[in-house]
C-alpha cells in the first residue's frame, strides 16, 4: 500500500513509543532520529517533509518518539542516552535488515548500537557540542533567572549531561554525511539552505527535503545494490 | 580543518548571512544593515536564545571560538559591533 501518513506504536525493552509511518509496507525502511530538545521542534516539520518526499520514491519511513522526547510518557528530566539508544536499536531489529538510519544533528547519538544497513546524517553533531549549546543558551538567557538543570525550556539531568558530553556519532560501514553549504567540516555532499534547526522561529524548506530526500533515495538504492 | 578568510568583508558577509538565516531575516533587510544598525533590544527576532544560535553558528561557519565570557551586550549592540568582534577572532 502506497499510503501517507499512519499512527503506530513500538515496544522496547522499557516500555512503548509513539511513531509516525510513512509510505509503503515493504522495502527498504528509514527511521529519522530528530534532533534532541529544542532543535527537535525546529526540525520536526522538515522531517516529515523530507519523508513525504521519500514516499515519492516509494521509500517507506518512521518517525519514532524515544523515551523522554515528543509525546514519550518519559519524563524529559528522566530522559537517558543509553535508554534512547536501546529503544532505537530494539526497533531497528523490529523493522528488519533493511533498515537505514536518517540522523539530523544530534539524532545521530542515537543510532550508534544499531544493527542497520546503512547510516545517512545531516550536520551530525557530536554530544559535547550539544551540551555546550545547551549551556551557552542557560549563559545567555540568565536573566530569565532559569532554574538549575533547565535548558531553554527543557528539564535536563545530571545524568543525562553526563551520558552526553562523551558521545559522538557512529561513522563507519555505509556511511553518507550531508552538510549544508555553509559548513566548512568534511562531508560526501553539501547543498543550498539556511539551518532550520538554529532558526528562532520554526521553519520549513520544501526544495532542501526534496533535494535531501533524492540523496537518501539515490544512496539507498546504491547500498541496495 | 582550515578555513582561510581573506579579509574584513568576507567575515562581514558571514555575519549578514548567519542573521539573515538564523532569524529569518530577508536577505534585502540585512543588505541594508550598515556598521550602526542596532542589533540586541532593536531586532525582535534576537532574543536571548538566537543570541546564542547567532554565536554557535559564526563559530561553526567561520571556525572560531567563542568563550561564553566573551559574550556582552556590547559585541551585539550594532551590527559593526558584530562584525569587528567576529573579524577579531577569525582574523588571527
Amino acid at each position: 500500500m502506497m499510503s501517507g501518513l499512519r499512527f503506530d506504536t513500538y515496544d522496547w525493552t522499557g516500555g512503548r513509543e509513539a511513531m509516525l509511518r510513512f509510505g509503503p509496507d515493504t522495502g527498504p525502511i528509514v527511521i529519522a532520529a530528530l534532533p534532541l530538545f529544542e532543535e527537535a521542534n525546529r526540525t520536526r516539520q522538515f522531517a516529515c517533509t523530507i519523508l513525504r518526499a521519500l514516499v515519492g520514491h516509494g521509500i517507506a519511513s518512521v518517525l519514532p518518539d524515544f523515551p523522554g522526547t515528543g509525546e514519550s510518557e518519559v519524563a524529559t528530566v528522566e530522559a537517558r542516552l543509553s535508554d534512547q539508544r536501546r529503544a532505537y536499536t530494539d526497533l531497528s531489529q523490529h523493522l528488519g535488515t533493511r533498515s537505514y538510519a536518517l540522523s539530523i544533528r544530534s539524532g545521530a547519538l542515537l543510532d550508534v548500537d544499531a544493527d542497520v544497513a546503512g547510516r545517512w546524517h545531516l550536520a551530525p553533531q557530536t554530544g559535547g557540542n550539544l551540551v555546550r549549546d545547551l549551556e551557552r543558551t542557560r549563559a545567555t538567557g540568565k536573566s530569565a533567572r532559569a532554574p538549575e538543570g533547565e535548558y531553554a525550556g527543557n528539564h535536563v539531568s545530571l545524568d543525562m549531561l553526563d551520558e552526553l558530553r562523551g558521545a559522538t556519532p557512529r561513522d563507519d560501514g555505509r556511511y553518507r554525511v550531508v552538510r549544508l553549504d555553509t559548513d566548512p567540516r568534511p562531508s560526501d555532499a553539501t547543498y543550498a539552505g539556511a539551518p532550520l534547526w538554529r532558526r528562532s522561529e520554526p521553519d520549513n524548506d520544501v526544495v532542501l527535503a526534496q533535494h535531501l530526500a533524492d540523496d537518501i533515495s539515490y544512496w539507498i538504492a546504491s547500498c541496495e545494490g | 580543518m582550515l578555513v582561510i578568510f581573506e579579509g574584513t568583508s568576507q567575515v562581514e558577509t558571514t555575519v549578514r548571512a548567519v542573521l539573515a538565516d538564523i532569524l529569518g531575516l530577508s536577505a534585502d533587510r540585512v543588505a541594508a544593515f550598515t556598521p550602526d544598525t542596532p542589533l540586541f533590544g532593536a531586532l525582535p527576532e534576537l532574543d536571548s536564545m538566537a543570541v546564542a544560535s547567532v554565536l554557535t553558528e559564526l563559530e561553526d561557519r567561520l571556525g572560531i571560538l567563542i568563550e561564553d565570557d566573551e559574550i556582552d551586550g556590547e559585541m551585539l549592540e550594532t551590527f559593526g559591533a558584530l562584525v569587528t568582534f567576529a573579524a577579531g577572532k577569525a582574523l588571527v
